[in-house]
């Protein structure tokens, strides 16, 4: 899906909790916050590490220059469910 | 000095293929930009059909202005509790609509693109409903996608 989008021309940037599958299929740009599949953008109700997270993503989204590039994120939810 | 050759000489140790390489460079400052959410997590209106657990390829469609509390997850391939609790864990439209309002970017999409990854078809969502999601984001001047998936 990434792909497809940044063949037709606009850039695109993917969070990421799987980073190893993420660089399997090809993404062109990702982030990898340290997050369980099920909740990549952050912590539920953690306005602030979400905030964090897509404002880094956004940020690394311009300074990637790299295909296949994925650029950790320092912010961490350990999931009890 | 050459180098010994052997045609079709294969190593027995598997390796991953990954595939070509494919890269859009970005021009626009992030002040200036317009941009869209793109999840593989199953995301939709309450409304909407939900995505079939057993592998679907279908998109669905969320307007900019849908309340958070219109959406719901059908996704079979992860923990949806997260999701349910509040949908900006793996659907940040919330925090997007925040960074429109501090500047940091100019404005979010009209529309944004749900599907349910982690099953289906990979030769549907690449050939078909890959350029079709694009095609509209290209049609809406998105100028960046931010996805959630993997």
């Amino acid at each position: 899906m990434q792909r497809a989008i940044e063949e037709a021309g606009i850039p695109t940037i993917l969070i990421a909790a799987l980073p190893p599958v993420v660089r399997q299929n090809g993404s062109p740009r990702a982030v990898a916050p340290r997050v369980p599949m099920g909740a990549n953008a952050g912590e539920p109700h953690n306005i602030e590490m979400q905030m964090n997270i897509l404002r880094d993503t956004l940020r690394c989204l311009k300074e990637i220059q790299t295909p296949g590039k994925i650029v950790p994120l320092p912010y961490e939810y350990i999931a009890h469910i | 000095m050459s180098l010994t050759v052997f045609e079709g000489l294969q190593s027995e140790i598997y390796v991953p293929l990954t595939p070509k390489s494919i890269f859009t460079p970005v021009k626009k400052e992030l002040k200036d930009m317009r941009v869209a959410l793109v999840s593989a997590a199953g995301v939709h209106l309450k409304k909407d059909k939900r995505f079939n657990l057993a592998g679907d390829t279908s998109y669905r469609q969320v307007p900019d202005d849908t309340p958070v509390s219109d959406l719901m997850v059908s996704h079979g391939g992860y923990d949806n509790t997260d999701a349910n609790r509040d949908i900006n864990c793996m659907f940040p439209i919330e925090r997007l609509h925040d960074l429109v309002k501090e500047g940091f970017i100019k404005e979010s999409a009209p529309v944004h693109y749900t599907f349910m990854g982690g099953g289906g078809n990979q030769k549907v969502f690449h050939n078909e409903t890959g350029p079709v999601i694009a095609k509209k984001l290209v049609a809406e001047n998105v100028d960046a996608v931010v996805l959630t998936a993997g």
